[in-house]
């Protein structure tokens, strides 16, 4: 418990120092000051000056806090997704992108940039959800979803996809700039709506599946698990969709991040261990964070340019995960 | 005496696995199933615990526990899987605790039924595989289900674990029913009150251990055998 405490002063601290830090640098008390002014403006009771002035307000509570909250909810959600996920497939590799959802959210983004760019968020949500209906479909066998299968499905699909959006790619040339951008993930323009959307099913999605720690514990023991009273089929169909749930509606606002949902629940099993009552609180917390972490990279790195986040995750997060597979290989780590 | 009455037929596609088999066990009992590889053994267990989906009936007491949802079914019937490692890092008391109807009393119940209980806060990945057997034995009976199922509880086992298993399971029929499927079959023939001989899907024999003749295991495992009484307990010598 203290350590899930500790995760969630760090998340703070994070995101506070994540807001002040930027191409106009607002010092922490600042920050602060315009947070709590935002917060009472919005709630109704609180009609005076921020006190810090109107510019840092602004750059703050119109700019900055939307997207470093956005960032971390997008974080806080695939790492949740990401640790369901591994316990769905009783399987440390997989992700929450594995569902097909990356696949058709790309393609959705894809075409949306070509004849619909306003919609792109829309499109890349509904393909996204679409994509999952397919994998499941293909998968379901007289009513029930062997995690192979889905696995397999969900590879072939995600081939099957990167073709169309590549095709794509190429015959949208001009138009789809803004999808490539959007295809490595970026957090940048973050609106509060997009903040509002992302709070709204990560805490629904993570509200069950905290709920349901023991069931997703009893998971990782597959079929057997039915021995032990867990209605397997049920519990493996309502995964599937608050893992979809929460990645469709994180990777709508922001694009595919990768990475995130795949450490996330390693880094944080090493630690708390894999039953899922801690675990899955440390690896969302810990998600969150590290998204936090990864944008301010993106901001900061080759200032005043932009890095999409989705390359920083992939530089930082595919070195740390080589050095978990080494770590695992010599015995040292149990997940 | 409540009692279990199973007659299930199961094929994957076309393939028959078992056929017509049916058999009934009083709680109390120590049934063990025996028979040779692919005679359909864990096939069966997986049928009577609801993993697989035969065709028939499963009823304990009257009760259908086929139409049972699996949480109303653990309160009956569960299950010890054939493992001998776990993969995942849960402490000794997590991995016990796991079960529908468990709670922290039946927990160091069981676990002190098995002697591990003062080893509770350690992982299960560094057990042995008898240490492990021990735990998912205490996941099971704490549960507190009235049958349970085993199958091969034994296996990969030294002669000393196997003799404490099988030690805890005859300690444990006086108040469950446990059905084991086994395949040392001197151990069989000195715990089980009664061995259900299965092959090829159906059931080849029944009775007890002194009921036994070398003709039988002879025509389905396709060996010589000679079954010898050493102070009361039947022995089988194979291939001699």
């Amino acid at each position: 418990m203290k350590r899930i405490l500790a995760l969630c002063i760090i998340s703070a601290f994070l995101i506070i120092s994540a807001v002040s830090i930027g191409s106009v640098s607002v010092p922490l008390i600042k920050v602060l000051q315009s947070i709590i002014y935002g917060i009472k403006m919005n709630l109704g009771f609180g009609a005076k000056s921020p006190g810090t002035g109107d510019t840092y307000f602004t750059i703050i509570w119109d700019i900055r806090f939307p997207r470093v909250l956005l960032a971390y909810l997008v974080g806080f959600s695939l790492a949740s997704a990401g640790t369901a996920s591994q316990a769905l497939f009783k399987n440390p590799l997989a992700d929450p992108y594995i569902l097909g959802i990356s696949g058709g959210a790309s393609v959705g983004a894809a075409l949306a940039a070509i004849y619909f760019p306003k919609y792109m968020g829309m499109f890349a949500l509904i393909f996204a959800l679409a994509s999952v209906y397919v994998v499941y479909t293909i998968s379901k066998v007289d009513g029930h979803i062997p995690v192979d299968t889905l696995l397999l499905a969900g590879i072939a699909f995600g081939f099957f996809s990167s073709a169309i959006t590549s095709y794509l790619v190429y015959v949208g040339r001009e138009k789809i700039h803004n999808a490539i951008f959007w295809l490595m993930g970026t957090f940048n323009g973050a609106l509060w709506t997009d903040v509002k959307l992302v709070f709204l099913s990560s805490f629904t999605g993570f509200l069950f599946l905290i709920l349901r720690w023991k069931e997703l514990n009893l998971l990782l023991f597959g079929e057997e698990s039915i021995a032990l009273g867990l209605d397997v089929s049920f519990y493996r169909k309502a995964i599937i969709f608050v893992i979809s749930l929460l990645t469709a509606f994180a990777v709508s606002t922001s694009g595919i991040i990768g990475f995130v949902g795949l450490i996330s629940p390693h880094a944080m099993r090493i630690i708390f261990g894999p039953n899922h009552k801690r675990l899955l609180p440390a690896s969302a917390l810990f998600g969150g964070s590290l998204m936090v972490m990864a944008d301010m990279f993106a901001r900061i790195l080759i200032k005043p340019q932009e890095i999409p986040v989705g390359i920083v995750t992939a530089v930082f997060g595919a070195p740390f995960f080589i050095y978990l597979l080494t770590k695992r290989k010599r015995g040292e780590i149990y997940a | 005496m409540r009692e279990l009455s199973v007659m299930v037929s199961f094929s994957y596609g076309e393939k028959k696995v078992l056929e017509n088999v049916s058999f009934s066990a009083k709680k109390g009992e120590l049934l063990s199933i025996i028979g040779p590889n692919g005679a359909g053994k864990s096939t069966l267990l997986k049928c009577m615990v609801g993993i697989l989906k035969p065709k028939g009936r499963i009823e304990f007491d009257s009760i259908n526990l086929m139409d049972l949802k699996p949480k109303d079914r653990a309160k009956f019937i569960t299950y010890v899987p054939q493992s001998s490692v776990s993969e995942f890092a849960f402490t000794i008391q997590e991995f016990v605790e796991m079960g529908a109807y468990t709670t922290r009393g039946d927990v160091e119940r069981a676990l002190r039924k098995v002697n591990l209980w003062n080893r509770r806060r350690e992982l299960v990945t560094n057990l042995s595989g008898g240490e492990y057997q021990l735990v998912l034995i205490a996941r099971a009976l704490a549960q507190g289900s009235e049958i349970i199922l085993l199958d091969e509880p034994t296996s990969n086992l030294d002669i000393n674990h196997s003799l404490k298993i099988m030690e805890i399971l005859s300690e444990l029929k006086g108040e469950k029913l446990i059905i084991a499927v086994m395949h040392d079959l001197n151990l069989a023939l000195r715990y089980s009150d009664r061995l259900i001989l299965l092959s090829k899907g159906r059931i080849e024999w029944e009775g007890s251990s002194n009921e036994l003749k070398p003709e039988i295991l002879e025509k389905v495992y396709h060996v010589k055998a000679k079954i010898v009484e050493i102070e009361g307990n039947s022995l089988v010598l194979a291939d001699i």
